[in-house]
């Protein structure tokens, strides 16, 4: 039993002096860390979250944002190559119809000059047709006239080519 | 591996060095070894006396003494040998009160038999022996130190064992933490992310107090009190595990230490209450009348058990741990004693026991900061809240509307039951 008591006595003895101490010291301990460890740490530890939070959402924006425009992107690309497509379709269309209107011009060209090829013609032929009348009817008088000088006189030969000219052909 | 096999080098050096001290003076003494004393104990390469400083009433006057060791003070002749320690430096009056009449009575009773012991009374002397009671001639260190003539000591001032690692923790953990703090200044931590072991460490831990356990416990109150509690913690930690180290002392294997760091809880909570905290001490809303006088006595003997629970709980289990370590070692001298081969057969599984009581006790160094740190945050945090009081007391330590408003002014729900749950068992904590 003393033994125990004993025992207890050492551990359990309570010291004035090192509370004293120990008092003296956790406070100095405390206003230290207080103001040089824990006060930067933890001020510290909330600036980075803080931050960290700041961070995240603003990438967040930005990825919406690069989202938004990578649609607005496409939504325009997809609208200029209607459009280039629109622009093609109507110069081909429009090639077409100037090809269709050159051919359309061309045959009507083609037409006109054969008609006033024709028409050419037509005048050569009754210029030469006159010509070869007159020719003709001189080719004939003199001819006539040659015969007749022998056989007939002139009052019978006009009557004669006259009835002769009556006879040709109209044109 | 590497750092593995030096630390279970360490390990076996710290718990062999004591057991060889003891060896040279024929014993082992667990309880000398785990208490406080006015000296450094660096057996078997010798003890470094402490310098002793008393307030002392001497002849109506109060003055300093100072003097460089225990051993000096009494060569000064101004203080005698009052008594030989039972193991350690300092001691209350009644212990040695206690002492000198168990002297007395053994004494007596040796008279009275004329030597003629018989084996009980031999086995009570061995056990003297063995607790190094009366063997040794009287050493200054060791023993009580009384002032000669009219004198009285009014406040013993002097270093002791347990105050130098109380200022080693101190120094170490300005030496970590100043120049953590400065760094996280510069920007390292603050700006970027943290580097390095140590930092990396540090932070983990502060993060970790701050949100596991200041938070839940006092909401938006954190801030104001998380300084208290980091120190507290580091501080706890730092002591426990510089008492695992070869030659260390756990400062916080003393009483006195513990009722320290209890008292700075017990104030903080005191001065931060609310009028809601003291209106539920003095006045407890929502019962009858009748009951009031009963419960009121009790919410105040309330505030003073919690830190004393606290104290208690923390000197408790360092001393335990040490003392359970050192018994270990001592069966193998108590083998010994009896058969030399049988003292070397218990010698394995007794280091194999106490290797693994001393992880154990690595591991208890942190619970018990922990432990400490997060009671302190629960009270801290049940002073400061502010909560309503219409609730009924009688249902007391259900799940009541008082635990849901305290929960919910505290902003976390689960928190609080766990405080509740703390609260209601502190003494299986311990």
């Amino acid at each position: 039993m003393t033994l125990f008591v004993l025992a207890a006595g050492g551990l359990l003895s309570t010291n004035a002096g090192l509370a004293f101490w120990l008092g003296i010291a956790f406070v100095l301990l405390l206003l230290l860390l207080g103001k040089f460890a824990w006060g930067p740490i933890t001020s510290a530890l909330a600036e980075r979250e803080t931050t960290i939070e700041e961070s995240m959402t603003r990438a967040e924006r930005a990825l919406a944002e690069a989202k938004q425009l990578q649609a607005d992107n496409e939504v325009a690309r997809r609208e200029a190559e209607g459009q280039a497509q629109a622009i093609l379709r109507d110069a081909r269309e429009q090639a077409s119809a100037q090809r269709d209107a050159d051919v359309a011009k061309t045959k009507a060209e083609i037409v006109r000059m054969q008609e006033s090829a024709q028409a050419d013609i037509e005048n050569q032929k009754q210029q030469a047709l006159t010509e070869l009348r007159s020719e003709v009817a001189a080719l004939a008088v003199g001819a006539a006239e040659k015969i007749l000088r022998k056989e007939i006189d002139a009052e019978a030969q006009r009557g004669l080519v006259d009835q002769f000219i009556a006879d040709l052909p109209q044109n | 591996m590497r750092t593995l096999r030096y630390a279970l080098l360490l390990t076996l050096a710290a718990l062999a060095l004591p057991a060889q001290a003891a060896g040279d003076e024929g014993e082992l003494d667990a309880v000398h070894h785990t208490s406080d004393g006015y000296y450094l104990d660096y057996s078997p390469f010798g003890k470094v006396e402490l310098p002793r400083l008393f307030v002392v009433r001497r002849d109506g006057a109060i003055g300093f003494e100072a003097f460089r060791s225990s051993t000096a003070a009494v060569a000064s002749g101004l203080y005698a040998i009052g008594g030989h320690g039972d193991g350690d430096g300092p001691h209350s009056p009644t212990a040695h009160a206690i002492d000198d009449q168990a002297e007395d009575g053994v004494a007596a009773e040796r008279a009275e038999a004329g030597e003629d012991l018989t084996a009980e009374e031999l086995g009570e002397a061995n056990a003297e022996e063995i607790l190094g009671e009366q063997v040794e001639p009287e050493s200054a260190y060791d023993a009580v130190l009384v002032p000669t003539g009219d004198a009285s000591v009014v406040i013993d001032l002097s270093m002791t064992r347990h105050l130098v690692f109380v200022f080693v923790a101190i120094g170490l953990l300005a030496l970590l933490l100043l120049p953590m703090g400065a760094r996280y200044k510069r920007g390292v931590g603050r700006t970027s992310a943290p580097r390095g072991l140590l930092q990396n460490t540090v932070e983990t831990i502060v993060i970790y107090i701050r949100d596991e356990i200041a938070r839940p416990n006092l909401g938006d109150k954190t801030d104001r009190f998380l300084p208290y509690l980091l120190t507290v913690f580091f501080f706890i930690l730092t002591c426990n595990l510089l008492g695992l180290l070869p030659f260390g002392a756990t400062a916080t294997a003393n009483l006195t230490t513990t009722a320290v760091l209890a008292v700075f809880t017990f104030v903080i909570t005191q001065v931060a209450g609310t009028k809601d905290y003291w209106m539920h001490v003095l006045w407890p809303p929502g019962i009858p009348w009748f009951v009031k006088p009963i419960l009121v006595p009790i919410e105040i003997l309330g505030l003073f058990t919690k830190p004393f629970a606290l104290a208690v709980r923390l000197f408790a289990n360092m001393t335990a741990g040490h003392l359970v370590l050192l018994n270990l070692v001592g069966l193998i001298f108590i083998v010994a004693g009896m058969s030399e081969t049988a003292g070397w057969a218990t010698s394995v599984p007794a280091l194999g026991l106490t290797l693994f009581v001393y992880a154990l006790e690595l591991l208890v160094s942190f619970i018990q900061a922990y432990v400490f740190t997060i009671l302190s945050a629960l009270f801290i945090g049940m002073a400061t809240a502010e909560h309503e009081h219409d609730h009924d007391h009688a249902e007391d330590h259900g799940f009541t509307a008082h635990d849901i408003a305290v929960a919910q002014s505290n902003g976390r729900d689960s928190a609080h039951k766990a405080h509740e749950r703390t609260v209601g068992t502190e003494g299986v904590l311990a």
